[in-house]
C-alpha cells in the first residue's frame, strides 16, 4: 500500500510529517534515532582525541630516566604476561587485597621483565590517571556551564577549588599527621565549600547569577585564608607540597591514585550521560524547563552535585588542575554544537587528550629540554595552554553572552 | 470532530494548506468561527478540561503588595480565553500563577477538578502547557530538537524517545506549520519563525490546557495571524482549553471566545468579548477614550485619545 499523503487526504493515518522517504524510511529513521545524534563531527573529534591520548601516552611511557626503544615500549605495553593475566590487571585496577579476594590467589604474582614492570607500575598508571582526571574535569566544567548558564564557568566556579585548597593548607600546616588522608580531605573541603556556596545563594530558591556570586564570595574569603596559612608554613617542603596540590600535579601518581578516582569516574560518567537530556532542557531557561515539568531547583542541585563529585575526585588525586574544565567544553562545543548528549561524549575524549598531552609537557619538559631532573605541576602547563586558547577563541568569535 | 484532547487527531494536511492559501478564511474569521461552532458537538466541549482559579493572590518576594489580588476566574472549557489589561496589570503574573510557576500566597487553581499543587511536576506538565513570553535557547538547536524537548514530561529519566513521542513531535511541527524549518537551527530563524517553533514545542507536550504569554507580541502581522490560526485549530480540532495573554485588546476581541480584563491586579470584568469590551472598560482600565462599534466579528475598537492619568 503506497501511502503517500496528499494534500486532500485527511485520514487518521496521514501524520502530515512531510516527505521523509515514506513509511519504511520513517521506520528506519526511528529505529536509528537512538544513535542518530552521533554525527561525523563528534566521531571525528573522538577519534582525533583518542589519537592524541595514544601518542602522548606513548611518549610518556617511552621517555624517562630509563629510556626504551620503540619496539621495547610496544612489547612492554602489550605484554601478554600482564594484559592476559587477570591477576595482574586486578592487582592494578582494584588493588592486591581485592584481587586476592576475587581470584582466591595466594602465591606470589609471576615476575615481569623490567621494561614491563617500569611501564606498567610507574608510567602507565600516570597516563591512566591523567585520562580519568581529564574526563572528570571536562564533564564537571560542561555541567557547570549548563547549570550556571555561563560559558565561563569552570569546575571550580562554585567554590570547590578554594575549599579544597584551604583544606589542603590546613592539613599540611596545622595537622601534618593527617597528610596521608589529603586526597579525601581535599575532596571533602571542596564539597563543603560547594554546600556553603549553595546555602549563601539560597533565598526562595537559587538562580545562576546568585550561585556564581556566592561562589565568588566564598572563593575570595577562602583564598585569603589559604594565603594567610602559607605564612604559618615554617618548612619549604610543606610550601612546595601545598603548591603542588593547589596547582595540580600528577607527579608520583601510581595505581593507588587510579583506584581512588576510578569508581567515582564511572559513577560520574554514567550520571553525566544520563543527565545530558536534563542539561539540554535546562539550556532552554529555567521557566521553560519548569513548565516542562522539571523540578529546576532539585535538578540543578543534583547536576551540580555530579559536577562537584567529578571535580573532587580529580582534586583528590591530581590537586587543583586549572583550565581543563573550562576550555574542554568550549573546544567540544565549537566542534559538535550545543547538544549536551554530544558535548558529554566529546568531553569524555577531549578532556583526557588535553590532560595527557599537558602531562607530557609537565613531566618531560625539564628533563628533555633543559636536562634538569625536575618535574613541573601539570596545572602550570594547562594554564599555559588555556590562556592562549581563550585568546584565540576571543579573536575568532564572540564568546556569546558572558 | 470530537476528539479527546490527549489523543489529538493527525492534522489533515488540508488544514495546513488552507491556512496558507485560504484567503477567504483569513479575511472573514468571523465566518470561520460560526462554522466551527456548528461543527463542534457537545461532546467536544464536555471532553475539554475545566480550568478555574479561586481567590488567587500572587506576589513576589520583596514586594509588599501582591501583584494579583483575589483573582477568581472560571474558564470555559474547550474555548479560547484572552487575558487583557494594560502594562503592569498583572497579566503575566496571573498566568504564571495559573500555571503554578509562581506559588500563590493564597487561593487555588483546579484543572479538571484536581488542585494543581496536588499534581507532581511532570503530571502537571502533561495537563498544562505554558509558553513564556521571552524564550532563550542555544542558537545551535534545531527546530525538531526543540520540539522534542516538549516530550520531557512524558519521558522518564532514563527513557528513550518512543514512536509515540516521535508522532507527537510530527503532529506538533505540522500543526505549527514549521515542517519546512525542521532541520534549521533556531539561531537562523526570524522572530516569527522562532515563535512558531516554540509553540510547536508546547504543542508536543500534548496538554489539555495551554497557556500562552503574549504569543503575538513583536510578531509581524503574517505571523500573528498564523499564531491565532494555530490557536483556533487547537480549540476546534484538539479540544484544548487555551488561555492567552494578549497585548492587543482589538485582537483579543476578535479572536477570543471569552475575555478576562485585569486592572491593577484585580479582575475588572470577564465574559464574552461583546460584553467585556465596552467604552467604559477602555476608559477605566486602559485609560483611553474609544468608540466601540459592532464589527462583523466581535466588537470593533476605535481608539480616540489617551485620557489624563487623573481620570483613569
Amino acid at each position: 500500500m503506497a501511502e503517500r499523503p496528499t494534500p486532500t487526504t485527511g485520514g487518521e493515518q496521514s501524520d502530515g510529517s512531510g516527505d521523509d522517504g515514506g513509511p519504511i524510511g520513517r521506520l528506519t529513521s526511528r529505529v536509528g534515532s537512538h544513535v542518530a545524534w552521533i554525527d561525523r563531527s563528534l566521531v571525528g573529534l573522538c577519534l582525533a582525541s583518542t589519537l592524541v591520548v595514544v601518542l602522548a601516552g606513548f611518549v610518556q611511557v617511552r621517555y624517562g630516566s630509563y629510556d626504551m626503544r620503540i619496539g621495547e615500549v610496544f612489547w612492554a605495553v602489550l605484554d601478554p604476561n600482564v594484559l592476559l593475566d587477570p591477576r595482574w590487571m586486578l592487582n592494578f585496577l582494584v588493588g592486591e587485597d581485592l584481587m586476592r579476594a576475587i581470584t582466591g590467589f595466594e602465591g606470589e604474582l609471576p615476575e615481569l621483565p623490567p621494561e614491563t614492570l617500569i611501564v606498567w607500575t610507574i608510567r602507565l598508571p600516570r597516563v591512566f590517571v591523567a585520562v580519568l582526571v581529564g574526563m572528570n574535569l571536562a564533564l564537571s566544567g560542561a555541567i557547570f556551564q549548563a547549570v550556571t548558564r555561563n560559558e565561563l564557568a569552570s569546575p571550580y566556579i562554585l567554590g570547590v577549588s578554594s575549599g579544597a585548597g584551604l583544606a589542603i593548607l590546613l592539613t599540611l600546616v596545622m595537622y601534618a599527621g593527617l597528610a596521608a588522608y589529603l586526597p579525601i580531605i581535599a575532596a571533602a573541603g571542596g564539597a563543603l565549600a560547594f554546600l556553603i556556596v549553595y546555602a549563601i545563594a539560597w533565598q526562595h530558591g537559587t538562580s545562576p547569577v546568585r550561585l556564581v556570586l556566592a561562589g565568588v564570595i566564598v572563593g575570595t574569603v577562602f583564598q585569603s585564608l589559604q594565603t594567610a596559612l602559607f605564612f604559618f608554613a615554617d618548612d619549604i617542603g610543606v610550601v612546595q607540597t601545598a603548591i603542588q596540590w593547589t596547582t595540580g600535579s600528577l607527579t608520583g601518581v601510581e595505581w593507588e591514585e587510579a583506584r581512588i578516582v576510578l569508581p567515582w569516574s564511572i559513577v560520574v560518567v554514567a550520571l553525566a550521560l544520563a543527565g545530558a537530556r536534563q542539561l539540554n532542557v535546562l539550556q532552554l531557561g529555567e521557566r521553560t524547563a519548569s513548565s516542562l515539568g522539571m523540578n529546576v531547583e532539585r535538578m540543578r542541585f543534583g547536576l551540580s552535585g555530579i559536577a562537584v563529585l567529578a571535580a573532587s575526585a580529580s582534586i583528590a588525586v591530581a590537586g587543583i588542575v586549572s583550565f581543563v574544565g573550562l576550555i574542554v567544553p568550549h573546544v567540544v562545543r565549537s566542534v559538535v554544537g550545543s547538544d549536551y548528549k554530544k558535548i558529554v561524549v566529546g568531553c569524555l575524549f577531549v578532556g583526557p587528550a588535553l590532560m595527557v598531552a599537558a602531562d607530557v609537557g609537565a613531566r618531560l619538559f625539564f628533563p628533555v629540554v633543559m636536562d634538569v631532573q625536575k618535574q613541573m605541576p601539570v596545572g602550570i602547563v594547562t594554564g599555559l595552554i588555556g590562556g592562549p586558547y581563550f585568546l584565540y577563541m576571543m579573536r575568532r568569535k564572540n564568546l556569546g553572552e558572558i | 470532530m470530537a476528539q479527546h484532547a490527549l489523543q489529538p487527531p493527525a492534522e489533515p494536511p488540508s488544514t495546513l494548506q488552507s491556512r496558507v492559501i485560504d484567503d477567504d478564511r483569513r479575511q472573514r474569521p468571523g465566518a470561520h468561527r460560526q462554522r466551527s461552532d456548528v461543527d463542534r458537538t457537545d461532546e467536544a466541549r464536555t471532553d475539554a478540561s475545566t480550568f478555574d482559579a479561586d481567590g488567587l493572590v500572587i506576589g513576589y518576594p520583596g514586594l509588599d503588595e501582591p501583584v494579583v489580588e483575589d483573582a477568581s476566574i472560571c474558564l470555559p472549557p474547550g474555548e479560547v480565553t484572552a487575558l487583557v489589561g494594560p502594562n503592569g496589570s498583572g497579566k503575566s503574573t496571573l498566568l504564571g500563577g495559573l500555571a503554578d510557576q509562581i506559588t500563590p500566597e493564597a487561593g487555588t487553581v483546579h484543572v479538571d477538578g484536581t488542585k494543581l499543587t496536588e499534581l507532581g511536576d511532570k503530571e502537571l506538565a502533561k495537563k498544562l502547557g505554558l509558553l513564556s513570553q521571552e524564550n532563550v535557547s542555544p542558537g545551535a538547536l534545531t527546530v525538531e530538537e526543540l520540539v522534542g524537548h516538549g516530550r520531557y514530561p512524558h519521558r522518564g529519566f532514563f527513557e528513550a524517545m518512543t514512536t509515540e513521542d516521535q508522532e507527537a513531535i510530527d503532529r506538533a511541527i505540522s500543526l505549527a506549520g514549521v515542517d519546512h524549518l525542521r532541520e534549521r537551527d533556531l539561531g537562523q530563524l526570524s522572530g516569527g519563525q522562532a515563535q512558531l517553533a516554540w509553540i510547536a514545542m508546547v504543542l508536543a507536550q500534548e496538554t489539555d490546557v495551554l497557556l500562552l504569554d503574549e504569543p503575538t507580541t513583536f510578531l509581524d502581522l503574517h505571523h500573528q495571524l498564523e499564531v491565532m490560526d494555530i490557536v483556533r485549530t487547537l480549540r476546534d480540532e484538539w479540544g484544548i482549553t487555551v488561555v492567552l495573554v494578549l497585548h492587543d485588546i482589538d485582537q483579543a476581541a476578535r479572536f477570543a471566545d471569552y475575555m478576562v480584563a485585569l486592572d491593577d491586579g484585580e479582575v475588572y470584568a470577564s465574559g464574552r468579548p461583546g460584553d467585556v469590551v465596552t467604552e467604559e472598560l477602555l476608559a477605566d482600565v486602559f485609560g483611553v477614550e474609544a468608540r466601540v462599534g459592532q464589527g462583523d466579528h466581535g466588537p470593533r475598537i476605535t481608539p480616540l485619545r489617551a485620557l489624563e492619568d487623573e481620570e483613569t
